[in-house]
């Protein structure tokens, strides 16, 4: 037991801790002014030895909520004990700041990128330990932005940097690292060009984990009205935002997210076929796989997992393959291709006629459907040249025994030289948009 | 392979069959979209997404089991949902809620009893197992989400193809063989990629997918470069090891796994045969309480 001086002698104010103007009384790290102080002498300190500098800028996820959960003495109390667990993550010498309720700042002089990225991987690791409060026990979790010091850097661009990183990583959906795109690489383009892909990957892999994805069906009409197939059109949304495929496909591709994108569509895209069969349609859907999907040798067995899943069968399935696939038709691709086509999956070349177009690629590939390129389609009935282009690819494809769509048909005057160049089918806005699969099977029912 | 073996010539008995498992994917549980939908917002409505799960009592009363389950790994105790939302966070909600769904979703899921009963008692296992062989990444809610659906391709295939029956047999059997190859002798996919194809569209996470969908392959475990999550590893581990123990303590539906995985999973959670010893007497008791 601590003696204490009685509250009347004067001891007892000597006992009192002293008020440190420096130092925020919850924590005990600085408080934001000298925290500004201690950033500005590392940053001259760091310019001066030409050095390294690391700034961690440290946001708890949904704080808001354990202040209105457990009040603002339960606040203070989950505060302690992060600002413990930050502190027990640094081994080096570095200065600790808070800079508001739930924002801390870690100052680390010497540390480099990937010293800075292990750091705040163990920050995310220990402060998502559980903690309990009031008999509960929660599970925090922060969002971290890294920025890294530069040559002739000053104070306040070096934390601004890392605030705006640590925005990025609230703005992913927080409980990660984000480290600002700043530090001295390439031009600003390569950069912001980086930054893009980056906010893109981790968009996709968001909505993988959490339900942003979708896929989006549109008609395939054939000359007699009927409904010849429906083609996939994959939708991704996250964090409130929609990314357009022309822009998450490529980094998809990139990534390597493309495989699991790519079994997620097959598996939707067979269930939406068993739907349509449930209602007594037997009508093909039509998915788009990539041409890295196909350089996987365990395609077909994801193929299968998801016509086994959904319980379909494989003539329900077409793969539609773009053009970019012909430029390298590897012994894997191939045979992928051929084992698809031999399970009785169609196959369909998207696109044709433009960029790698290659009539080889027509001769030794087994595809069942050609779908001609809206480029000719857009330019008609007025352009000649396109409609004969049209009416020879057609005729070539049926030689083959294909069958022959046009892509993007939008007026009526379009399919009407659709019709006249003999196409089978045509598919665009002047039949039906892309809709949900709940919406399609409303417009299946009801014969559009 | 050819597409015969999905249109087996049709008897009456294989059309009422359809008829009955015509609804194929087990369907993912409206309510995981609505938590995911309330996850994007910035400011996430805790009370709206309560009173959702309050709404099914089974769901609700479910939860709040699960976050009190020792396998969860929390220590303290929920007594409402909100209590659970507040303790597990909504991502992990979301997780439970769909450990919680996963029987039901399959119809007819009686038939299967002896394997959900597993299921069960692997992922209680697993759960606790995660807490008491500690790893960075390793998450014990994780670890009993994934003892849970690791296996539930079996049952669709089963569902789909009653001579799969044979097949598993054997593959139980084979101490050579991956027991994925095995499968792929007779089916041109197996329950590996099954389950984790349904895991993708339950929206589980991707540690969880790649841990499914590698789960019977040693070699996915040992190498680092084998590009599999660290946390997927720790978690294939971990729920072999807690099959081994149900095995050894129960002696029930012995496998070759253990065999073929064993050495790998053990050195993965640097674990030794004298610890292993420990660990079958700890686990003892936890599965009198589980049951």
């Amino acid at each position: 037991m601590i003696e204490r001086p009685a509250p009347q002698n004067r001891k007892f104010y000597e006992s009192m801790p002293a008020v440190n103007p420096t130092v925020d009384p919850i924590t005990g790290f600085l408080n934001r002014n000298a925290g500004l102080q201690a950033v500005a002498r590392a940053v001259a300190e760091a310019n001066s030895k030409r050095s390294l500098l690391v700034v961690l800028w440290v946001d708890m996820d949904r704080f808001r909520q354990v202040n209105d959960s457990f009040g603002h003495a339960g606040g203070d109390s989950v505060i302690v004990r992060i600002a413990e667990r930050i502190r027990s993550c640094v081994s080096t010498p570095g200065e600790f700041l808070r800079m508001g309720s739930d924002e801390f700042v870690v100052l680390i002089p010497g540390l480099d990128r990937i010293g800075a990225e292990q750091l705040a991987g163990k920050l995310l690791v220990e402060i998502e330990m559980p903690m309990p409060i009031d008999d509960i026990l929660i599970r925090p979790s922060a969002s971290i932005g890294i920025a890294l010091g530069q040559v002739d850097d000053y104070p306040l661009g070096l934390l601004e940097r890392a605030d705006r990183a640590m925005i990025e990583a609230k703005r992913q959906g927080g409980n990660r690292i984000v480290i600002s795109g700043d530090e001295p690489v390439a031009g600003r383009l390569g950069v912001q060009l980086a930054r893009e892909e980056l906010a893109i990957e981790s968009a996709l892999h968001a909505a993988l984990e959490s339900g942003g994805l979708q896929l989006e069906f549109q008609p395939i009409i054939r000359q007699d009205g009927s409904v010849e197939a429906v083609e996939a059109l994959m939708r991704c949304n996250a964090h409130g935002l929609k990314i357009p495929p022309g822009k998450f496909i490529p980094v998809a591709e990139k990534t390597g997210l493309v495989f699991r994108l790519g079994e997620w569509s097959l598996l939707q895209g067979a269930h939406c076929a068993a739907l349509l069969r449930e209602q007594g349609n037997t009508t093909k859907v039509a998915i788009n796989v990539s041409r890295v999907q196909l350089t996987s040798t365990s395609f077909m067995q994801a193929l299968h997992g998801a016509l086994i899943c959904a319980n379909v069968a494989p003539e329900l399935i077409e793969l539609e393959l773009t053009e970019s696939l012909f430029m390298d038709l590897s012994a894997t691709v191939q045979g992928n291709l051929r084992g698809a086509r031999a399970a009785g999956v169609g196959l369909a070349i998207d696109d044709f006629g433009t960029g790698f177009s290659c009539l080889t690629s027509l001769k030794d590939l087994p595809a069942t459907k050609l779908k001609l390129d809206r480029a000719f389609i857009s330019v008609l009935p007025g352009d000649r040249r396109a409609f004969a282009i049209v009416r020879a690819m057609t005729q070539l494809a049926r030689d083959l025994g294909m069958i022959v769509v046009a892509e993007g048909v939008e007026t009526k005057e379009q399919l009407d030289a659709c019709t006249a160049a003999g196409v089978d089918a045509t598919q665009g806005f002047f039949n039906a948009c892309p809709m949900s699969v709940e919406a399609l099977l409303q417009w299946m029912k009801s014969g559009k | 392979m050819t597409s015969d073996f999905m249109n087996p010539s049709p008897s009456v008995d294989a059309v009422l069959e359809r008829i009955i498992k015509a609804n194929d994917i087990p369907p993912r549980p409206l309510i995981i979209d609505r938590i995911r939908a309330a996850m994007s917002q910035d400011d996430p409505d805790f009370r709206q997404v309560g009173q959702l799960i309050s709404a099914d009592v089974s769901l609700a009363a479910g939860l709040i089991k699960t976050a009190n389950s020792q396998s969860f790994g929390f220590q303290s105790r929920a007594r409402s949902v909100q209590d659970a939302l507040m303790m597990l966070g909504l991502d992990v909600t979301s997780r439970a809620v769909a450990a919680i769904s996963l029987r039901q979703a399959f119809p007819n899921s009686g038939h299967y009893e002896r394997f959900w009963d597993a299921s069960a008692r692997i992922a209680a296992l697993s759960g606790w197992l995660a807490q008491r062989v500690p790893k960075p990444k390793l998450r014990a809610d994780d670890a009993y989400t994934f003892g849970l659906f690791r296996d539930c391709g079996i049952v669709i295939m089963l569902r789909r193809f009653p001579a799969y029956t044979q097949t598993l047999a054997r593959a139980n059997k084979d101490s050579e063989r991956l027991f994925t190859a095995v499968e792929q002798q007779d089916y041109p996919s197996d329950h590996a990629m099954l389950g984790c194809l349904l895991a993708q569209n339950w929206w589980l996470p991707e540690e969880i997918c790649q841990a499914i969908r590698h789960h019977h392959d040693p070699s996915t475990i040992d190498m680092f470069e084998s590009g599999l999550p660290l946390a997927s590893r720790y978690l294939v581990a971990v729920s072999q090891t807690a099959e081994h123990i149900l095995q050894q303590l129960t002696g029930a539906s012995q496998t070759q796994e253990w065999p073929k995985l064993g050495n790998s999973c053990l050195r993965l959670l640097s674990l030794d045969q004298a610890m292993l010893a420990v660990l079958y007497t700890e686990a003892e008791e936890l599965l009198k309480s589980v049951d």
